[in-house]
């Protein structure tokens, strides 16, 4: 398989577009959803682990929906 | 702990779409929505097959392959890592599952999901009839909806809609925490593959490509585990199974049809 410099996860090619039609005329950032959906991916393998990635979005997640209940913080770890 | 997981044997699925449409029965889908379909990989368009005809002397090669596919119900699951209000969850039992009185319709976990397995109520639910076909209430506008492993009917003791109505007995759910339950029997002695593996979700859904398994073994509604006989101490293990022929639970008689 070809070298990807993003790493493993590569995105299937339709992906923007698809996207892009999910997240159109969202209430919501829909840049955010893209970036957080791109890193969720990523998280599950294992390129970006729970707690980075919680931390990378908590400011922006709270600053648009006013909370993040997100399972991926370390808080709330059993 | 209990870890429900669903393995599609593609070598017996016939692609007639009955457990797309016993799901949208089941779970009230609203129009235009499906849940579960059965994608088909050949031709141009959906149930065209690739390759021609035997005409002419020539030998045909007709071709279609079947791929059904709805939420793959992932351990690792990138919509639940996304919602900011909690509203995607995984129970405890390895479902995953939306808590639709939470759902704010950010479409978050649609854009994460590499399944392409939710959809999104753009507009009032429409039904035909106008009050619906299953035991599920509809979900409202605004909010985003998919499978369910049919849980309020795992939660009585029953398989799935798709599961128990396969007519193909194609669809084996079950528990992959018990060694002895067939859907793990079939993952350990079958080969099984994972939809986008590398992806990491590790879905709970498992494709049966290759030799073919015996398929669900018991005609009850009932999930296995509930059953007072356990049908897995009749399924087969590939090594058991090589070289004899699949043993369906239906009655082999001819058929009554007229031809
Ligand atoms: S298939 Fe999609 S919707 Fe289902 S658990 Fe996996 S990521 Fe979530
Ligand atoms: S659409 Fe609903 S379930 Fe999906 S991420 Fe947003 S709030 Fe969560």
């Amino acid at each position: 398989m070809a070298e990807n410099p993003d790493g493993p996860h590569e995105r299937i090619p339709a992906w923007d577009e698809t996207a892009d039609a999910m997240l159109a005329d969202v209430d919501y950032d829909a840049d955010l959803g893209k970036r957080m959906a791109d890193d969720a991916i990523r998280v599950a393998n294992g390129e970006l682990s729970e707690a980075e990635f919680h931390e990378r979005y908590h400011e922006e997640v709270k600053a648009e929906f006013g909370r993040d209940d997100r399972p991926t913080d370390p808080e709330n770890d059993d | 702990m209990t870890n429900y997981g669903l393995v599609i044997d593609q070598e017996r699925c016939i692609g007639c779409q009955t457990c797309a449409v016993t799901c949208k029965q089941e779970n009230n889908v609203p129009m235009g929505q499906f849940w579960n379909r059965v994608l088909t990989e050949g031709g141009d368009h959906i149930d065209t097959p690739e390759g021609s005809y035997p005409e002419d002397g020539e030998t045909g090669n007709l071709d279609m392959q079947y791929q059904p596919t709805a939420c793959q119900h992932c351990e690792n699951a990138p919509c639940v890592k996304v919602c900011p209000v909690n509203a995607t969850y995984t129970r405890d039992d390895g479902i995953v599952e939306i808590d639709y009185d939470k759902c704010i319709g950010c479409r978050y976990c649609m854009a994460a999901c590499p399944y392409n397995a939710r959809v999104f109520n753009w507009d009032e639910p429409e039904h035909r009839p106008d009050d619906g076909t299953g035991d599920v209430a509809e979900r409202p506008q605004g909010v985003v909806e998919k499978c369910t492993f049919c849980s309020h009917r795992v939660d009585e003791g029953l398989d799935p809609a798709c599961v128990v109505n396969c007519p193909a007995d194609a669809r084996i759910f079950g528990d992959l925490d018990d060694d002895s339950s067939t859907v793990s029997e079939y993952v350990a002695n079958y080969n099984t593959e994972q939809l986008l593996e590398e992806k990491g979700t590790d879905p709970n859904t498992y494709y049966v490509q290759g030799e073919m398994t015996p398929g669900r073994t018991w005609t009850s509604d009932d999930l296995e585990s509930e059953l007072d006989d356990d049908p897995s101490a009749e399924s087969v293990s590939a090594d058991d199974a090589a070289g004899d022929e699949p043993v369906p639970h239906v009655p082999a008689e001819a058929g009554g049809g007229d031809d």
